[in-house]
């Protein structure tokens, strides 16, 4: 057994070898159509033959590396002077600084930024918009015409329950942002009455849950939309 | 040791471990505000004490959270909500233990319309 293993090995590697030398002397482009059959013999039993065969691999690959028309063959400097990045964003990333920042998680971006924060230190807009501390610009094209201003009314959502306070909806900190449609009629009927809500289906996603606890202040925060007191509960007793 | 002594330590932790099994309070149901609690479509809030007596010793919430005696404390969700009870600021008003609009956590067995 161990003999005719032997012969075997041999032979295996001197055709290996023939079939090497043959391919090294048929020119380079019909190596590259031949290479994957071969180093999947080398891999057998003959480490011998690796180099012989590596070298006319490299370079056709290197020189599509290099072709200075390619705009992925650009390498991008930081100010110090250090690579940044290439051309080609699938290999090396981005490579602006400000990109790979800005694609951080968004709190951790801002909490250097000295903004006001709610109780859970989450950033709080409303207070913002309402310090004038921030003034956005409507649209980041002049020629756009002017938006609608906010819309200054207060919605009195009354809760079922005698003893959770009532919620006072303000459309104008929500039109500062947002359009009409946005809400209405998807999510909201722009109607007196019409959407009898319930906090179990907010905290599922529904009413105010589509945008608070996602985008804007979260659910936790009761007290801030919970605002006007009722009667029942003042008193402990029912009625 | 003898076997004696033995069997007297052994019937010493079956007392302890038994007593330990009685201690344990079942869950406590708030159903004082019932017709709040249907108005607002809820059904009434479960308290698992057990499961609270796994985490915590008694002198963290009796007496100064909850009086200890059935009926001595007026619980509802806006108390919750400005900090008193359940809601208090180490426990469901903080990211320790779940928020207060899980609803349906406490209020198990909801009906929402």
């Amino acid at each position: 057994m161990k003999s005719c293993y032997g012969v075997k090995f041999t032979i295996r590697v001197i055709s290996l070898v023939v079939m090497v030398v043959f391919i090294g002397y048929t020119g380079l482009k019909t190596t590259s159509a031949a290479e994957p059959v071969s180093p999947a013999k080398e891999k057998d039993k003959s480490p011998v033959v690796v180099p012989t065969a590596a070298q006319p691999e490299e370079k056709p690959s290197t020189s599509s590396i290099l072709d200075p028309k390619d705009p992925k063959s650009i390498i991008y400097l930081n100010t110090k002077g250090e690579l940044a990045g290439t051309g080609d964003p699938n290999k090396s990333g981005s490579p602006s600084e400000a990109y790979r920042i800005g694609s951080g998680w968004h709190p951790a971006a801002l909490a250097g930024a000295g903004l006001p924060k709610d109780k859970y230190g989450l950033v709080n807009w409303a207070k913002i918009v309402k310090d004038n501390l921030l003034t956005p610009r409507h649209s980041l094209d002049p020629s756009d015409a002017e938006d609608m201003p906010p819309l200054d009314m207060n919605i009195l959502i009354e809760t079922k329950s005698d003893f959770v306070n009532n919620v006072i909806y303000p459309h104008y900190i929500h039109t500062w942002w947002l359009k009409c449609e946005i809400c209405h009629p998807k999510i909201f009927i722009p109607q007196k009455g019409a959407n009898r809500m319930f906090m179990t289906e907010i905290a599922q996603g529904q009413w105010c849950g589509r945008c608070h606890g996602k985008v804007s202040f979260p659910l936790t925060d009761c007290t801030r939309c919970h605002v006007s007191p009722k009667k029942a509960a003042a008193t402990p007793e029912k009625k | 040791m003898t076997k004696k002594t033995l069997s007297a330590i052994s019937l010493v932790l079956v007392l302890v471990l038994s007593s330990y099994g009685f201690a344990k309070l079942g869950d406590i149901v708030f159903d004082d505000k019932a017709e709040s609690l249907k108005k607002a479509g809820m059904s009434p809030a479960v308290f698992p004490h057990g499961k609270h007596e796994d985490i915590y010793r008694c002198v963290d919430c009796h007496p100064k959270i909850f009086k200890d005696k059935r009926g001595a404390n007026d619980i509802n969700m806006q108390k919750n909500m400005s900090g008193e009870f359940c809601g208090n600021e180490a426990c469901h008003n903080s990211p320790k233990a779940f928020p207060l609009y899980q609803c349906a956590k406490c209020h198990i067995d909801k009906k929402v319309k």
